[in-house]
């Protein structure tokens, strides 16, 4: 059956809300009409990105050699486990989050840019435009038959600014790093409770989750004897719309016996999250546990997760260095101890990441892990962050992708000559999306 | 009356030109024949609309005058455009006042008495989100911020409650669903799990003014009021305004945070040593016991700590600037958001307002303080409670039917639960979730043949007057007048207006009406240039709302006439909107009435409200091109053509002889508008106006200087209307009161009929505006004729053949 698309395409421009709405997001992601059974065809593969803005600290990240057998960077160490998964990429050009020539600054207010490598267009009103970002178009192809067909999450409140931010740019663009469309941003939800909820549906325990589902289902089935009821006086006319009212409701019922089917895999020890967490650890934690439990239910095969905004001054006491803000730290001035400080925050931000491939990891699925059929890049969109350089970007590629992807490499890259849009044009062809450009792409990237 | 055809229209003399009487007046009836207006139109028409150049796609030439009434689309373009004074043109010959005003009269007698019965039904009509969490505070005492559960809806012909527009999908039904369980849980009390409710400060809110409802000696902050869902523990936890970097903003050290509940201090906050430090993630209270139920949370600071700021500069009004600070200015800590937790430790629910409106009885067994205690059994009781709900919610009488259907889920919702509260939740919840109720159906009798008129059922009539006066369900008054049939007796009908009008519910007809009709909704996302305007914060912007609520509701409260929204000597205004407009001696957070003086003759009317000129101006400058625009929608029912594609924006003067680069006036910018010929035709229509309002500028100040030159408020009309600076705008509208009065009854009569008026509508405009005259077009008279017209008393039967498929 079809949906109507009238909603979707009149929709205003969503700004990045934190803990606000859970509607919007269900809104956007409104599964096309769709088989409900998956041809097991392939393996049902599932894709993470990760963005962290001001880079990395230089000279603690990249391998010492090419390709295999290289010793474990700094930075990345927290990942050394894993490493027949890991690939690290160096060398790679952010064009696409470059201000334009003579403008500077400009390159904070481009998150939006990285997953679809198209540079945002100044404004800071609400005609916005980025680019469709690749975990959508990913979500399009693999998410339409799971409960939701992605899953945006955030760990940092956007904070009141919902538009002015800085040299005439929109804070949508920092907001968020996944858009449906050109003009879509997707809001990030912060809340891991509303996270939950959207996933196993409201509810203190399991038991009260199901009887809600129950409940709604009741309802939905006794409608049918309001809507024939209001049909009988209606005219021509309104009995069309009523006719298509009855369609809309089967549609939900379908949706519903998803979700139910999807419910009962969570796990009865799963406490409900209470809003937003105190510590960055704990709450970043959650949220990845979280998608982690999406992935493992099929709830959804697709997730973003925004590390920071720009421009934060956030601390991370759980870290070595505990009283070095970000942004701060991230403009070291060149001198060899801060830059030290910085790396420290690095590591710890990969010790996060950490987190959740070890959660993928130790998650059976099919004839193998999770960690096996995920793919999760993390990157940035600056390298030496103390001059805003968008040249040899940090970026890492973790998991099996179902086969695709061949890990413990480090894979090196001319400097400035590669534009990031090459990997992301490469990432959406391990899952079987063949795409002639995105962005500012060149062609594919070598050796992938 | 039948049309009578005269032949022979050519041998009329042609002296007959001439009027006979000088004051306007409609004929009486049409003089015989049409040869007046025939000579008329060659004269002053036909010289561009013809059959050869086609202007406008208008062959006036060829119009059979005689069969006016089957023209009638092209006769009311021609008369809409007339009654605006647009045409003849600019540089045309006109025929004087006198004479055009007897040619449009004409026309508009002949069309209206040709008039065919225009009564489409408005159709399904789904109950949009403020209409929504209207009818649940009507339904259950329940105030709910709707915007959490439904997406905003579309909006057409200027109204978002125009049924054609307001679709269903799967989404919107699922956010239905929830919300139905949602808050039929919240309304009962329920022992939910602890959750959170933020709230934001607006980021450009001015925070050293004490707010209204918080302790007197404090300032800032913010008022919330929040429905507790039970007894129980909760925490307020509070962060203060963060910028770049997200540390707190605000050096000055001292400052006091006081949280209340109900006016009661529940934690005193030292803000440098407990909130400044949290980097963005602040500090929550111990946790406070509070019963379920409406109550309001104050956070706000001691205002002990007023000290002059040490900076050299003159302090703005607005106090803290977003996302960074301004260098040299000292800034007050700013209240950013407010986060309120809990419960924790549920305690159950004691007494809130909504289980009061919900239960209306109770299960025998239970006495009730001062009263006989009740021996209803549970199943009796409960099917009463359920039967006002489908009365109140369906808006009609509950039937069998709904109380079958709704005991049937009280029983399994007592069954699951476990208790009498838990029945009743589920048949609520049933009830929110019903067609019936997200719905206005209008049902159609059997009995009518297609394409003949019916009346709408007392019940259907009874909804129209409550959405279209309240917004809102109908009461019990108006339901039970509905169903014993008494509710289309006119006097009747007069009677509930009148009381409806004077209910305090009619104020939802001001906010929604204005909000749309003079665009008053976009002040919430109009944002200043902050270097531009750092005067302009988030209290004018609220003061420009309340200002133009209390003007437009004493029109409505005090039966004025709509005429006074053009002339009216007096308007509301608080500390904040004072000091902006320049009215001493106001003092404080209220809003009182204010005489204008002669000094503030500028501010007299709509067209001198900040809200208007605000809304009608970029972020960084006036555009008199927008507001000249608005102004012909908005007041004269006219839109201007659209511009041709590609007009390249606007060019930098270059510097002059000297090398200083010298800003250009507003005036000097737009200069092509008016020297370019393809340009002109269309913009000396309209732009005329909007420099006549230059002197207001962005933010709707005062000024007379634009860019260090003064300002020249003049213009030319097409009729010939010099024009110099507001007051001469303001009388130009006075001599056109009568378009106005028409194109304000047309935007009421869409907001009330729920549908776009068409040209087939307009002799019922017409008549409605021509019986208000005996009243001086007093609000009250424009509403009542509304309500006394066919098209809101009836609908028209629709041919099986003709619908429309609905689009997928």
């Amino acid at each position: 059956m079809f949906l109507t698309k009238k909603h979707m395409s009149r929709r205003t421009v969503l700004r990045g809300a934190g803990a606000a709405l859970a509607l919007p997001l269900l809104e956007a992601m409104v599964p096309a009409a769709t088989a409900l059974a998956q041809t097991a065809a392939n393996p049902r593969s599932r894709f993470v990105g990760l963005f962290v803005p001001h880079g990395m600290a230089p000279g603690y990240w990249v391998p010492d050699k090419v390709g295999t057998g290289f010793e474990f960077p700094y930075c990345f160490k927290p990942l050394e486990a894993y490493r027949d998964h890991v690939t690290i990429l160096s060398g790679l050009h952010s064009r696409s989050a470059e201000p334009p020539p003579g403008a500077t600054g400009a390159d904070h207010w481009v998150a939006a840019a990285f997953l679809c490598a198209n540079k945002p267009k100044k404004t800071n009103r609400a005609d916005v435009y980025a680019g469709t970002t690749i975990d959508q178009t990913i979500a399009q192809k693999i998410g339409q038959d799971t409960l939701l067909p992605s899953l945006q999450l955030a760990v940092e409140d956007p904070g009141a600014n919902s538009s002015n931010c800085g040299e005439g740019y929109s804070c949508t663009y920092t907001n968020t790093i996944s858009w449906s469309s050109p003009t879509q941003p997707l809001p990030m939800e912060l809340n891991p409770q509303v996270v939950f909820e959207r996933m196993f549906g409201d509810g203190s325990t399991g038991k009260e989750r199901a009887a809600r589902r129950m409940r709604n289902r009741s309802i939905l089935d006794s409608l049918n004897e309001s809507l024939s009821r209001l049909r009988r006086d209606s005219g021509p006319s309104d009995r069309a719309r009523l006719d298509q009212y009855a369609e809309d409701v089967r549609e939900i019922e379908r949706r519903l016996q998803i979700a139910m089917k999807a419910s009962t895999v969570a796990p009865a020890d799963l406490s409900v999250p209470v809003g937003v967490p105190q510590s960055f650890d704990e709450h970043i934690k959650l949220q990845f546990d979280l998608l982690a439990l999406a992935f493992q239910a099929d709830i959804t095969r697709v997730g973003t997760l925004l590390f920071a905004r720009d421009l934060t001054g956030r601390t991370y006491p759980e870290s070595e260095a505990p009283t070095v803000g970000f942004h701060g730290g991230s403009h070291h001035g060149e001198d060899p101890k801060r830059i030290a400080e910085l790396a420290k925050i690095n590591q710890y931000h990969v010790k996060m990441l950490a987190h959740l491939v070890a959660r993928l990891d130790k998650t059976a699925d099919g004839d193998g892990t999770l960690l096996d059929h995920s793919l999760v890049l993390y990157g940035s969109n600056m390298g030496n962050p103390n001059q805003h350089l968008h040249y040899d970007v940090p970026h890492v590629l973790v998991g099996g992708a179902s086969g695709k992807l061949t890990g413990g490499r480090h894979l090196a890259y001319p400097t400035r000559a590669v534009p990031t849009g090459n990997l992301l044009l490469s990432v959406m062809e391990t899952f079987d999306i063949h795409q002639d450009s995105i962005g500012d792409s060149t062609g594919r990237l070598e050796d992938l | 009356m039948s049309v009578a055809l005269v032949s022979g229209q050519s041998s009329q003399p042609a002296e007959q030109s001439k009027p006979t009487s000088t004051h306007q007046a409609r004929p009486q009836s049409p003089p015989p024949g049409t040869a007046t207006q025939r000579a008329l139109i060659d004269q002053y028409c036909v010289a561009c609309h013809n059959a050869r150049l086609k202007t406008a796609g208008l062959l006036l030439d060829e119009l059979d005058l005689a069969h006016l009434g089957n023209h009638a689309e092209i006769g009311e373009k021609v008369v809409r455009k007339l009654r605006a004074g647009l045409m003849p043109p600019a540089g045309m010959r006109r025929p004087d006042a006198a004479t055009l005003e007897s040619l449009i009269g004409w026309m508009e007698h002949e069309l209206n008495r040709s008039a065919v019965t225009y009564l489409p039904p408005p159709g399904l009509h789904r109950l949009n989100r403020t209409e929504y969490a209207n009818a649940i505070r009507d339904l259950l005492a329940l105030e709910v911020d709707a915007a959490k559960f439904l997406p905003p809806d579309d909006s057409t012909r200027g109204f978002d409650n125009i049924a054609g527009a307001l679709t269903m999908s799967p989404a919107l039904m699922e956010a239905y669903l929830s919300a139905a369980g949602k808050i039929s849980r919240l309304a009962i009390g329920d022992a939910a799990a602890p959750t959170q409710a933020v709230f934001d400060v607006p980021s450009d809110t001015a925070q050293n003014y004490y707010i209204e409802g918080l302790p007197f000696g404090t300032r800032g902050g913010m008022l919330i009021k929040y429905q507790f869902p039970v007894d129980g523990e909760y925490t307020f936890r509070v962060k203060g305004v963060t910028g770049y970097f997200t540390a707190v903003l605000g050096q000055i050290a001292g400052e006091q945070l006081e949280v209340t509940v109900d006016g009661e201090r529940v934690k005193l906050f030292d803000w440098d040593r407990e909130i400044k430090n949290t980097t963005g993630n602040g500090r929550a209270t111990q946790r406070v016991p509070v019963k379920a139920g409406l109550h309001t949370v104050g956070v706000t600071f001691l205002a002990t700590n007023d000290v002059p700021g040490t900076e050299l500069n003159k302090p703005f009004q607005r106090t803290m600037n977003t996302p960074g600070e301004i260098s040299g200015f000292l800034f007050y800590p700013h209240v950013g958001q407010v986060t309120i937790e809990g419960p924790f430790n549920p305690e159950g629910v004691s007494d809130t307002a909504s289980r009061r409106k919900i239960f209306v009885c109770r299960p025998g067994g239970r006495r009730e303080e001062g009263r006989a205690a009740t021996t209803l059994n549970e199943a009796t009781c409960a099917r009463r409670i359920v039967s006002t709900l489908a009365k109140h919610a369906f808006r009609r009488p509950a039937t069998r039917a709904d109380r079958e259907l709704l005991m049937e889920f009280y029983r399994t919702g007592r069954t699951e639960g476990g208790s009498f509260d838990d029945g009743i939740q589920a048949a609520l919840q049933r009830v929110l979730a019903d067609p019936q109720f997200l719905y206005r159906g209008e049902p159609e009798p059997a009995g009518v043949a297609a394409g003949k008129v019916y009346r709408v059922s007392d019940l259907a009539l009874a909804s129209r007057l409550s959405f279209f006066l309240w917004s809102s369900i109908p009461d019990d008054e108006l339901i039970d007048l509905a169903a014993q049939g008494k509710l289309a007796d006119p006097v009747v009908l007069e009677q509930q207006v009148r009381r409806m009008l004077k209910d305090p519910h009619s104020d939802a007809l001001v906010t929604n009406f204005t909000g749309q009709w003079l665009s008053v909704r976009s002040l919430r996302t109009s944002e200043p240039v902050v270097n531009l305007f750092p005067d302009f914060d988030d209290n004018l912007r609220n003061a420009f709302q309340r200002e133009m609520e209390l003007f437009f509701g004493s029109i409505l409260q005090e039966d004025r006439s709509v005429l006074d929204l053009l002339t009216a000597d007096y308007t509301f205004v608080n500390e904040r909107l004072a000091k902006h407009y320049g009215i001493p001696n106001v003092y404080g957070p209220r809003f009182r009435r204010v005489t204008l003086t002669p000094e503030l003759d500028v501010r007299r009317g709509l067209l001198g409200k900040g809200a208007l000129l605000t809304v009608t101006s970029q972020a960084a400058r006036t555009s008199p091109v927008i507001r000249g625009k608005w102004f012909l929608q908005t007041f004269l029912g006219v839109s201007p053509p659209d511009p041709p594609p590609n007009v390249p924006a606007i060019k930098e003067k270059p510097a002059d002889a000297t090398g200083n680069l010298k800003a250009p006036t507003m005036r000097q910018i737009l200069e092509e508008h008016h020297t370019n010929p393809a340009c002109a035709t269309c913009h000396r229509t309209f732009e005329p106006m909007g420099f006549a309002l230059e002197n207001f500028d962005a933010v709707g100040a005062w000024r007379t200087q634009d860019e260090g030159q003064p300002i020249d408020a003049t213009g030319t009309l097409a009729d010939g209307t010099k024009l110099d600076g507001v007051a001469s705008l303001r009388d130009l509208l006075v001599r056109y009161q009568g378009q106005f009065v028409r194109v304000i009854t047309e935007k009421l009569l869409t907001y009330a009929l729920g549908r776009g008026l068409e040209y087939q509508d307009m002799p019922l405009v017409r008549s409605i505006v021509g019986d208000a005259a005996t009243t001086k077009y007093r609000f009250s008279s424009i509403v009542a004729g509304i309500v006394r017209s066919q098209a809101f008393q009836m609908n028209m039967k629709t041919r099986e053949g003709n619908q429309l498929r609905v689009a997928r």
